[in-house]
C-alpha cells in the first residue's frame, strides 16, 4: 500500500513523484503504464526500497507491506518480501551460468544445498529454461537475458513482485512464457506490479494505474479502463487508433 | 585431469616465485618448458597465450634491447666505435626479462582455466569472508567490462561516422578525453546498478551463505599440494646458497 | 541497384561451434522499409552487426553500394549507414543530450551554426528539449532510446539499421517514430528494422524477412523499382 508517496532526486529539485496513492492485494496484477518519463520506474524503485537506503532523494509519504513502513526495514531483509527485475538486464546479470545466477539467491538465503537445486529446478520449469542450464548470460540475446533476469528474482519466491518493462523485450513465445508464469504465480497468491507500454501485456492485469508526469490519473479495473478510448488514446497508450488494435 | 581451483592458485603463485628468483635464460626455460607442460596437461589453447602476449610484442623487444645496452658485460659481439651494442652477458640478461614476462604470463594463464565460480568457492571454504571473495570476483569482472566500454564507445563513435585514423592527434586527444569521463561514469552507474541488484537478490541478508556445490578435495590435490611448494622450496633454497 | 548485398553469409562466433548464421541471402534496396523478425536468438542483432561491419562474416561476403564491406573504414560505414543498438547504453557517450545528437556532424566540420540547428530540430521533434543539457545515462530507457535514435538521425545517414527501436517507448512515441521513419523512406533511404513488434512492424515495413535459427525462412520480396533487377 502506498500513501501520498513523493519523491523528488535531490533535495529542491523538481518533484518527479506527487502524492501516488494506491494498493496492491495479494493474488492481483496491477499494472503501471504512462508516457515515457512518468516516473513510472521511479515509484517502483520506491516501493522497492532501492531508493531510500542507497541514494539521497527525498522521500515522504509511506509505503507500508503488510502494514510496516518500509523505512523500518534493512533493505536486504526488504528484499526477500518485494523481488525487483529491473529493465537492464545486463546490470543484474554477472555469474558464469544461468543455473548460477538463479542459484544466487537462494544460496544467500542459507538454504541448504537440496533445497537450493530445488528452487533453481522450479525456476527453470517454470520459465522453460532447463535448455540454457549452462550457458553464459552475457551470450545469450536479449529477450533470453530478460527471461534469466526474471527467474534469478523468482528464486526468491517473494510475495511481492514488480517488474519494470520486461515483456516489451520478449519475442512472441517469451510474452506466452511469462504471462503463464505471472498467472501461476498470482494463482499462487502473490501481488504483482508490472509497469509496461505494451497493451498485450497491459491486459493481463486485473487492474491498471495510468501515470502522468508523477501523478496519478486513473486507477481501477483494467476492462474498465481499456473501455475508455479517449482516456487512452489521449494519454498515448493506444498504438492503432483504428481500434482493431488490441493485438493479441 | 581436474584439480581444485585453490590447488591451481599454489601451483601459480609457486612457478611465479621462481620465476622472479632465476635469471639466467636457462634456469628460466626449463620453467617455462615446465609451465608449458602443466598448460597441456591441462589442455590449454597454447595459442591463447601467443594472442594475449602479441599486443605486448614491442614492449618485449623494447625491454630485449634496452637490457642489452646498458647492462652490457661479457664478450662484446658488436660494437659501434667504443660503445657495446651487443654483449653476450646483455643478451642473456635480455632474453632472461623477456622470458620472466612469459613464464608468469603463462601460469597466470592456468588461472583461466577454471571457472569463476568455483574460484569464489575455493576462496571461501579457505575462510575468506564471502563479502570480500566476491568483490574480488566481480572486480576481476569487472576489467573486461571496462575494456568492452572502451570498445563500445569507440565503435559508438565510429559509426556515428568519424573516421579515427583521419583524426588529427590534437582533435583525437581532445575527444578522447572527453570522452574519457562519460565512460568512466557509466561504468560506475553499472556498478552500482549491480549492487542494487545483488541486495535486491538478497546478497549480504545473512552474515553466512550457503553454496549449491561444495569444492572437494582430491588425493590428487594433496599430492600437488605437498609437492608442488617442496619442490619450490627446495629449489629457492639452492638458488639462493 | 541494390544497397546492401548480404551474399550468401554464414556467421560463428570464435571458439564457438554452432553456427549464428547460415547461408543467408539478403539485398536491400534503398526506399524500402524491410523488418527482420524471428524468436530470441534466432541471429537478427548478429545479422545487423554483420552488416555495419563490426563483425566479419565467417564466410560470404556483404557490399555496400556494390564494394565489399571490408574495403571500408568503420568511420565510412558509419557515414553511410545509420545504427541504432539495441541497447542504447551502448551508445550514448557524450557529457550531454545536446551534445550527443550533434556528435556527427560536429565533428565532421559542419558549421556551428547548422549544427545548432540540427539538433534544435532533434531535440524538438523526439521532445528532449528539456533534457538538453542532462547526462544522457541519467535519462530513463525510453528517453535514452530516442535520443539514441535522434543522434544517429541526426548525422543523415544514406541507410538506417535499427535494432529494436520501439522498446521502451509508448504508444505516442511510436507513432511518432512511424510517421519520422516513413518520411525518410519516402525521401529515398532504405532502412532495416529489427523489432519484435508485430504491430509496429505491420504499420510500417514493406519487406518482410523471417529469420529462424540462423537461416532466412521467408522473405515477403522486394517489391517496387528494385524488383525487376533480380
Amino acid at each position: 500500500m502506498v500513501q501520498g508517496l513523493t519523491y523528488r532526486y535531490q533535495p529542491g529539485g523538481p518533484l518527479v513523484l506527487k502524492g501516488i496513492d494506491f494498493h496492491v492485494s495479494r493474488g492481483e496484477i496491477v499494472a503501471v503504464t504512462g508516457l515515457s518519463g512518468c516516473g513510472k520506474s521511479t515509484l517502483c524503485y520506491c516501493i522497492c526500497g532501492a531508493f531510500h537506503h542507497n541514494r539521497d532523494g527525498v522521500m515522504t509519504g509511506q509505503v507500508l507491506l503488510n502494514g510496516k513502513n518500509i523505512r523500518e526495514r534493512r533493505a536486504a531483509s526488504l528484499a526477500l518480501e518485494v523481488g525487483m527485475v529491473f529493465q537492464d538486464p545486463d546490470t543484474q546479470l554477472f555469474l558464469p551460468t544461468v543455473e548460477d545466477e538463479i542459484a544466487f539467491v537462494p544460496e544467500n538465503l542459507c538454504l541448504p544445498s537440496a533445497r537450493i537445486r530445488e528452487r533453481v529446478e522450479q525456476v527453470l520449469d517454470l520459465l522453460g529454461l532447463a535448455a540454457l542450464r549452462e550457458a553464459n548470460p552475457h551470450r545469450l540475446s536479449g529477450g533470453e537475458k530478460h527471461l534469466v533476469a526474471l527467474a534469478a528474482v523468482l528464486a526468491l519466491d517473494p510475495p511481492v513482485l514488480i517488474l519494470d518493462e520486461v515483456m516489451s523485450q520478449l519475442d512472441q513465445l517469451g510474452k506466452e512464457k511469462v504471462a503463464a508464469a505471472l498467472k501461476r504465480l498470482r494463482n499462487m497468491g502473490k501481488a504483482i506490479i508490472a509497469v509496461e507500454h505494451n497493451l498485450e501485456a497491459v491486459s493481463l492485469a486485473d487492474r491498471l494505474l495510468v501515470m502522468e508526469r508523477g501523478e496519478l490519473l486513473s486507477c481501477g479495473r483494467t476492462a474498465e479502463l481499456l473501455a475508455d478510448r479517449e482516456l487512452m488514446e489521449a494519454r498515448g497508450l493506444l498504438y492503432d487508433p483504428s481500434g482493431s488494435a488490441q493485438d493479441s | 585431469m581436474k584439480l581444485d581451483p585453490r590447488t591451481k592458485m599454489v601451483m601459480v603463485l609457486c612457478l611465479s616465485g621462481l620465476a622472479l628468483l632465476y635469471n639466467t635464460p636457462g634456469r628460466l626455460l626449463l620453467l617455462l618448458a615446465v609451465t608449458v607442460a602443466i598448460l597441456l596437461l591441462f589442455r590449454f589453447d597454447l595459442g591463447a597465450i601467443g594472442s594475449y602476449l602479441k599486443p605486448f610484442l614491442s614492449l618485449m623487444v623494447f625491454l630485449f634491447v634496452i637490457q642489452c645496452l646498458f647492462a652490457p658485460s661479457g664478450r662484446v659481439l658488436l660494437a659501434v666505435g667504443p660503445v657495446p651494442l651487443a654483449t653476450t652477458g646483455g643478451l642473456l640478461t635480455g632474453a632472461g626479462v623477456v622470458l620472466r614476462i612469459v613464464v608468469v604470463t603463462a601460469a597466470a594463464m592456468l588461472l583461466a582455466t577454471f571457472n569463476a565460480r568455483d574460484f569464489i568457492l575455493g576462496l571461501v571454504q579457505w575462510k575468506v569472508p564471502y563479502e570480500l571473495a566476491f568483490m574480488v570476483f566481480i572486480a576481476l569482472r569487472f576489467l573486461p567490462v571496462f575494456r568492452d566500454e572502451l570498445v563500445n564507445v569507440v565503435t559508438a563513435v565510429q559509426l556515428r561516422g568519424i573516421d579515427l585514423k583521419k583524426v588529427p592527434w590534437g582533435q583525437k586527444i581532445a575527444m578522447y578525453r572527453r570522452l574519457l569521463f562519460p565512460v568512466i561514469y557509466g561504468a560506475m552507474l553499472k556498478a552500482q546498478r549491480l549492487a542494487v541488484s545483488m541486495e535486491a537478490r538478497g546478497f549480504r541478508v545473512y552474515p553466512r551463505r550457503t553454496y549449491l556445490r561444495r569444492l572437494n578435495f582430491r588425493f590428487v590435490d594433496y599430492m600437488v599440494l605437498v609437492i608442488f611448494p617442496l619442490i619450490t622450496i627446495v629449489l629457492i633454497l639452492l638458488q639462493l646458497s | 541497384m541494390s544497397f546492401l548485398e548480404i551474399d550468401h553469409v554464414s556467421f560463428t562466433y570464435p571458439r564457438h561451434d554452432k553456427p549464428v548464421l547460415t547461408d543467408v541471402d539478403l539485398h536491400f534496396d534503398q526506399g524500402v522499409i524491410t523488418a527482420l523478425v524471428g524468436p530470441n536468438g534466432s541471429g537478427k542483432t548478429t545479422l545487423t552487426r554483420l552488416m555495419i561491419g563490426v563483425l566479419r562474416p565467417s564466410c560470404g561476403e556483404i557490399r555496400l553500394e556494390r564494394r565489399p564491406l571490408v574495403e571500408y573504414s568503420l568511420g565510412e560505414i558509419g557515414r553511410r549507414v545509420g545504427y541504432v543498438f539495441q541497447n542504447p547504453d551502448l551508445q550514448l557517450f557524450c557529457g550531454s543530450v545536446a551534445e550527443e545528437v550533434g556528435f556527427g556532424l560536429a565533428n565532421r566540420g559542419c558549421k556551428q551554426e547548422t549544427v545548432m540547428e540540427r539538433v534544435a530540430f532533434y531535440l524538438d521533434y523526439f521532445e528532449l528539449k528539456d533534457y538538453a543539457d542532462v547526462f544522457p545515462l541519467h535519462l530513463s530507457q525510453g528517453e535514452k532510446q530516442r535520443l539514441a535514435i535522434a543522434a544517429v538521425l541526426a548525422n543523415d545517414p544514406l541507410f538506417l539499421v535499427l535494432d529494436e527501436p520501439t522498446v521502451g517507448l509508448d504508444a505516442y512515441r511510436k507513432r511518432l517514430l512511424e510517421d519520422y521513419l516513413k518520411k525518410i523512406s519516402r525521401s529515398g533511404r532504405g532502412m532495416v528494422l529489427v523489432s519484435h513488434d508485430t504491430a509496429f512492424v505491420d504499420r510500417v515495413a514493406e519487406r518482410v524477412v523471417i529469420l529462424e535459427k540462423g537461416r532466412v525462412i521467408e522473405d515477403s520480396g522486394r517489391k517496387g523499382k528494385a524488383a525487376d533487377e533480380a
